[in-house]
């Protein structure tokens, strides 16, 4: 019976694998599909300027999803998060966040979903020390203080910062300063983080050690991750990748199409893929042809290497 | 954790080169290159510039001559921007340090095209502009005092890639009309596409010294995880476990691909 039992399940999985493997299949029902935030044909200008930073952009994110926002400095990505967060107020056009539409009443609700980690550490500081700063957030939502003390203590450790929780974030080093700010936004337990090129400036242990954070949470919180990056790397880790160019989407695909572009790539902000450079210094050695995974060109290359 | 924010660090950068720093968050690095124009001051040692020298008793005043030939650019420099005019904002160091108005106007003009922005844009608000272009204009800043060494932490942190080249690129052309430039970084392909001796910091200790070749070849200093590799010879180290054979790991692509061919082909 058992045997009989558990073959069946196993059939019934891969049947919904091979017809529908998309993301609603791991959710719960009632969640699925859901998009988090829902953006309408936005416009924004700043003011005295001519030119519209975000110029008719509508984007659906759905929850859970990690989207990379990408695009050269200046395209609109850090505006855009602005008008999520309401920090700037959309000309024209609506957002939705978690099914409610922004406006001056109902901004401040959907800013306690939204965390965003800024690029420039520097200019999120408010406590003395490590752990007042950490704690900002949660003594604006009135947190009782024994419950706060364990939970910023929580969120320092899960950004290896425990050890500096008694200093002054202004005497710690950039990269430093900016794992505290992450605590900081975790702390509160957002349901979307917003990553405004927020890894720029750590090392790469630093970034690799904010990175894998970002995934675990996103799982276990079922976090929405937003993730504006010109890091290449980076952008492999997300469901989707949104290109901005002067303040509208010129595309909205999956990493791998976007890496067959090749050189076009530049033009969106980002650095081609490493092995597409190898592989366009190799040319005349080996066919080449669009987006090659690491793999692929070791593969390539032990072949050539053993005909020799 | 060290008291110490540097410790027993002894090293001479010769003038006209490029110098990287690269370290982990923390391993003094920045503490470091604030030594050489004084912004801090050793507890026990030398800094010799030119011919200033720095101890732990010199005095705050008469440092002008000092910051003069030594520039700075320091990480974000564009928070550091005040003044209602980019011009304004670029003129400002030179005439700190005793330019003529006139000076330090026609440093504005020609730095705003070294840094790669139009001359339109002299009259404009610093914060109306980018975050890159900013960046552009804090660094043009540093340059229209016409210091001889340039120090820069991070400079490229946030800029695009196209704008992380150009600035790059914006250095190497410094070093080529003599400056001398010292660049902090964690960016190792940068490290070996431009410097021409890297610098290693640990736990406030400096323990390696030498050119990126070198360092990038120094098992000792992989092994014990002070450094990472560029994506050239991270990439190298793969074939090497497939049956390649490197005498040298490669540090740039050219140099890869070099290797690649020679193998390939039997040569």
């Amino acid at each position: 019976m058992m045997v009989t039992s558990l073959t069946k399940s196993i059939s019934e999985i891969s049947g919904n694998r091979d017809t529908n493997l998309s993301n609603d299949f791991f959710l719960p029902k009632g969640e699925q599909m859901e998009n988090i935030i829902s953006i309408k044909d936005v416009f924004y200008k700043y003011p005295g300027s001519d030119n519209y930073a975000v110029n008719g952009i509508s984007l659906d994110i759905k929850a859970n999803e990690w989207i990379s926002i990408v695009g050269k400095n200046g395209s609109g990505k850090t505006t855009l998060t602005r008008l999520i967060d309401g920090l700037e107020e959309c000309e024209s056009g609506s957002i939705e966040i978690d099914g409610v539409v922004t406006d001056e009443d109902t901004i401040w609700d959907a800013r306690k979903k939204i965390g965003i980690v800024f690029q420039n550490p520097d200019h999120q500081f408010v406590g003395a020390t490590v752990e007042d700063d950490v704690a900002f957030g949660l003594e604006n939502q009135g947190m009782p203080r024994d419950e706060m003390i364990t939970a910023v203590d929580r969120a320092l450790k899960m950004v290896d910062m425990q050890d500096f929780k008694k200093r002054d974030p202004q005497s710690l080093s950039g990269g430093q300063k900016q794992r505290v700010a992450i605590a900081g936004v975790l702390a509160i337990k957002p349901q979307i983080i917003i990553m405004d090129e927020s890894t720029s400036m750590l090392d790469p242990e630093g970034r690799k050690t904010v990175i894998n954070l970002i995934k675990q949470l996103r799982t276990e919180q079922n976090l929405t991750v937003i993730s504006i990056t010109h890091d290449i790397e980076e952008t492999q880790l997300s469901d989707r990748i949104i290109v901005l160019n002067s303040g509208k989407i010129v595309k909205d695909t999956v990493p791998a199409d976007l890496y067959n572009l090749g050189p076009q790539l530049i033009e969106y902000g980002l650095e081609e893929p490493f092995t597409n450079l190898v592989a366009a210094g190799l040319q005349d050695v080996i066919d080449f042809d669009g987006y090659i995974t690491e793999k692929g060109l070791i593969a390539k290359l032990c072949e050539l290497n053993s005909k020799k | 954790m060290s008291g110490l924010g540097l410790a027993d660090v002894s090293c001479t950068i010769e003038s006209g080169q490029f110098t990287a720093i690269v370290g982990k968050t923390g391993s003094g690095k920045s503490t470091m290159v604030k030594h050489i124009n004084a912004l801090l001051k050793p507890t026990s040692g030398t800094i010799t510039v030119g011919d200033h020298q720095i101890t732990p008793e010199t005095d705050n005043k008469n440092l002008k001559p000092l910051r003069k030939k030594v520039g700075m650019v320091f990480q974000f420099p564009e928070s550091q921007l005040f003044e209602d005019t980019v011009e304004k904002d670029i003129m400002f160091g030179p005439k700190n340090f005793g330019f003529t108005e006139a000076e330090a106007k026609a440093a504005a003009e020609k730095m705003i095209e070294v840094v790669g922005l139009g001359p339109e844009y002299l009259k404009k608000s610093p914060f109306d502009l980018s975050g890159g272009q900013m960046r552009r204009v804090a660094i043009a800043g540093v340059l229209a005092s016409d210091p001889e060494t340039i120090i820069l932490d991070e400079p490229t942190a946030g800029l695009d890639p196209v704008g992380r080249k150009e600035i790059m690129d914006l250095f190497k052309a410094q070093q080529q009309k003599g400056k001398t430039i010292i660049l902090i970084t964690h960016n190792m392909d940068d490290v070996a596409n431009y410097a021409d001796k890297l610098m290693v910091m640990h736990d406030s200790r400096l323990v390696g010294l030498g050119t990126p070749q070198e360092i990038f070849n120094d098992h000792e200093l992989l092994e014990k995880n002070y450094i990472s590799l560029p994506q050239s010879a991270i990439f190298a180290e793969k074939l090497a476990d497939k049956g390649f054979t490197f005498s040298k790991l490669p540090i740039t692509i050219s140099e890869l691909t070099a290797e690649i061919k020679e193998q390939i082909h039997g040569d």
